[in-house]
């Protein structure tokens, strides 16, 4: 049953909120990588 | 008001056949915006030269000034969760989300006026006492409706809920700076303008969260989901109710592993850029050492997602038996490792412990639904979130205290924190005995079987 809901929203969803949180990981990790170098 | 009745619970509850994956975006789309509280450290120092621009000027608030916004916020985070749990539960998401939106968003605002009048009380009660209702009510009632859409894993939701929390920092800290770079000019800081511009971003983001929201029809169960008939002594499929579970030894024991485990953490977290130039003095620098915070924070986010979902595995009380175990192991090496100026050792050693610290976070909310059941625990977990308070003003003062007296006593910078580290781990015992104790709820709190069902 759980398989009607169309993929194209599932994936529209996550992407409003993946997108902010891999743009925030990415500047954390160029951050982090300060400590080793 | 009755285009208001779209935020109704009934208005919320989800039709036949629809995919339960489309409800952690809106729970994220509220925790990646009030997890900003722990990025606020970004504001002190611009905060502190409103009137002096390039330094603190006459007049110019001072950095403890500033300080108390982000415990005001906190504090009132506990209040909110505690006293509006009940209603929470009641009222139904989408209410609340708009509740936490309108209130985290607007406290901006108020707060961006108090900075353009120069008036920290007014930054007090828009981002303290506003904005700090926004994070209260904000941060249960997404929790909560992940679990009922997930009871075959209430460890992994849970987890993905408050996972988000963890890395609403990493979205604003880089944020904030762009912002007040962009805004700034050679009369003013920009960050007024800033404060305006993050209330509506967060408001309209989480309004978003608070459209997508739905919860589960009664009775609804995922598809092949059968509870198991035989399962820990320790979870229950009754209910009890808030005012009985409050009354009960189970809810003050969770308090205080709750309560031990994030006063050892937020300690840390604190002090983390001092600590660790000061335990490799020229060893690491200031830059390196903001990089080692960075990654405090990745640890922090992921164990809240790892740690949770692990727990759906061993249960709830082995996953906190680990966190106060291993963690008391951790911090009593911990001086050891610096003596021996392992740098990657120690980095490993505290992304392990702040690991546990946002687990323990992510935990709590199945451990209370396994003791007394899903039909309360919103209301439940606001009341025990006074922990997290209790604890965000006692780990700072804790570390910040002893390493003073350390270094008044004549230790040197870099031992300084050993002390402290021994504490800690004394502190994770007492959790580890408290976690012990706890046992299930006994029948007499259940609550009749004549009670309304969800």
């Amino acid at each position: 049953m759980q398989s009607e809901s169309s993929s194209g929203q599932l994936v529209l969803y996550w992407a409003i909120v993946i997108i902010p949180l891999a743009w925030g990981v990415y500047h954390t990790v160029i951050n982090a990588l300060k400590l080793f170098s | 008001m009755s285009s208001l009745s779209i935020l109704d619970r009934e208005r919320t509850v989800a039709p036949p056949g629809f995919n339960r994956w489309l409800v952690p975006p809106a729970a994220l789309c509220i925790h990646l915006c009030i997890g900003e509280v722990y990025a606020f450290s970004v504001f002190n120092l611009p905060l502190t030269k409103l009137i002096g621009l390039t330094k603190a000027g006459p007049g110019d608030w001072s950095l403890a000034d500033v300080g108390w916004i982000f415990s005001v916020a906190i504090l009132f985070l506990g209040l909110a969760s505690a006293f509006s749990g009940a209603w929470l539960d009641r009222a139904g998401p989408r209410k609340a989300m708009t509740v936490a939106a309108l209130c985290f968003g607007g406290g901006f605002i108020v707060a961006s006026f108090g900075i353009s009048l120069h008036s920290l009380p007014l930054v007090f009660l828009g981002y303290g006492v506003l904005g700090g209702c926004g994070l209260g009510i904000g941060y249960i009632s997404p929790v909560r409706t992940l679990m009922t859409w997930f009871p075959d894993r209430p460890g992994m939701a849970t987890g993905l809920a408050i996972m988000g929390f963890g890395g609403g920092a990493m979205i604003a800290s880089p944020l904030s700076v762009l912002l007040m770079h962009h805004f700034a000019s050679a009369t003013d800081l920009g960050v007024a303008p800033t404060f305006v511009t993050l209330g509506i971003v967060y408001a309209v983001f989480m309004l978003i969260g608070a459209a997508l929201v739905r919860v589960p029809a009664v009775n609804w169960r995922p598809a092949g989901y059968v509870p198991a008939a035989t399962q820990s002594r320790l979870v229950t499929n009754n209910h009890v109710e808030i005012s009985t579970a409050v009354r009960t030894p189970q809810f003050y024991l969770l308090w205080a592993v709750l309560f031990l485990n994030v006063t050892a953490g937020i300690g840390v977290i604190s002090q983390a850029s001092p600590m660790i130039q000061e335990m490799f003095h020229g060893t690491v620098t200031p830059l390196a050492a903001a990089g080692f915070v960075g990654l405090l924070s990745l640890f922090n986010m992921g164990g809240r997602f790892v740690w949770a979902s692990t727990s759906d595995m061993i249960g709830r009380k082995n996953t906190y038996f680990v966190f106060f175990l291993l963690g008391l192991l951790l911090y009593a090496s911990v001086p050891s490792i610096a003596r021996l100026g392992s740098v990657a050792g120690f980095v490993l050693a505290y992304g392990i412990i702040l690991s546990m610290y946002g687990g323990g976070f992510a935990t709590i909310p199945a451990y209370l639904k396994d003791l007394f059941g899903t039909r309360y625990v919103g209301a439940i977990h606001g009341r025990l979130l006074t922990a997290w308070s209790a604890a965000g003003v006692l780990g700072p003062v804790l570390v910040d205290y002893i390493r003073q007296y350390q270094i008044s006593s004549g230790v040197d910078k870099a031992d300084a924190y050993s002390v402290t580290m021994y504490i800690m781990a004394g502190l994770l015992l007492l959790g580890a005995i408290c976690n012990y104790l706890v046992s299930p709820v006994d029948t007499r709190f259940h609550e009749s079987s004549a009670a309304p069902a969800e």
